[in-house]
């Protein structure tokens, strides 16, 4: 998988940590459990500007607004169909060997998509 | 409904993020997909270390990268920096990224609370099978080569 791809997804994983811990349910839970959901919200906020500064700001410009938009930025395709808006994806589109070693977005929805490998 | 959960007993490693990739790699997942998972738990522990109780932590995420609830319970007699305080036991979850939202992730928190609550910790540090480890904390374990 193309180095960008894997940042957009791990930016993606950051964005839904630091959402998790701004729940209020799952920030009562965690304290019960003994954590400090409010400290790593604030150290995974700064660890996610540090990430995004690293990435291609076409993508992260992107990236921001597809998030803005729809709230989730990268999907995976499954059985040939972007999961985020359930678009059947072209066959030749999915069938490419090195699918994964380019950005793709969705013909139809515009998020970021890659392949489960 | 009852969670299945796979376990490793008697870890090797020797510190934090080796025993996460131990843990990991018990699940068989693609390349790429382990190492985007181990990225994501390391950045959360960097974040804050998620030792509870004493000698346990729970590293977990929710990612896009896994479509079902992956829980290992990991074992260590001679316990693992983390990255100061020694823990025993581990519990790593990662929960999917679902639309309905974080109430699954936030269930199965709570759902760990209440089992490490009222003894529950010390039960399972003291637990002498992967099996019984999983069954205080209220999980099926599914069973792995090795571990039994």
């Amino acid at each position: 998988m193309i180095r960008e791809l894997e940042k957009l997804i791990s930016l993606h994983d950051l964005d839904i940590m630091i959402s998790d811990l701004v729940n209020k349910d799952i920030v009562k839970q965690e304290k019960k459990l003994g954590l400090s959901p409010d400290l790593a919200a604030s150290q995974l906020r700064k660890l996610r500007d540090e990430l995004s500064l690293t990435i291609d700001r076409t993508y992260r410009d992107l990236y921001d607004q597809l998030a803005g938009h729809y709230g989730n930025a990268v999907v995976p395709v499954i059985n040939q169909m972007c999961s985020g808006c359930f678009t059947q994806l072209p066959t030749a589109f999915c069938a490419s060997p090195d699918r994964n070693d380019r950005v793709e977005t969705c013909p139809s929805c515009g998020r970021f998509i890659y392949w489960c490998d | 409904m009852e969670r299945l959960c796979l376990c490793k007993w008697n870890m090797s490693s020797k510190n934090w993020k080796s025993a996460v990739s131990e843990l990991l790699r018990e699940f068989s997942f693609k390349t790429t997909t382990e190492n985007l998972l181990q990225t994501a738990l390391e950045t959360r522990e960097l974040a804050d270390p998620t030792v509870i109780h004493e000698d346990i932590a729970i590293p977990h995420c929710r990612s896009i990268l896994v479509d079902d609830f992956k829980i290992i319970i990991g074992k260590s007699d001679k316990g693992i920096p983390w990255p100061k305080e020694k823990v025993n036991v581990i519990i790593l979850f990662i929960t999917p990224v679902k639309p309905s939202g974080p109430s699954e992730h936030m269930e199965l928190i709570k759902h760990l609370a209440k089992a490490l609550r009222s003894g529950g910790a010390e039960k399972v540090l003291s637990a002498g099978s992967p099996a019984e480890a999983a069954s205080i904390l209220k999980l099926k374990y599914e069973g792995n080569p090795g571990n039994d």
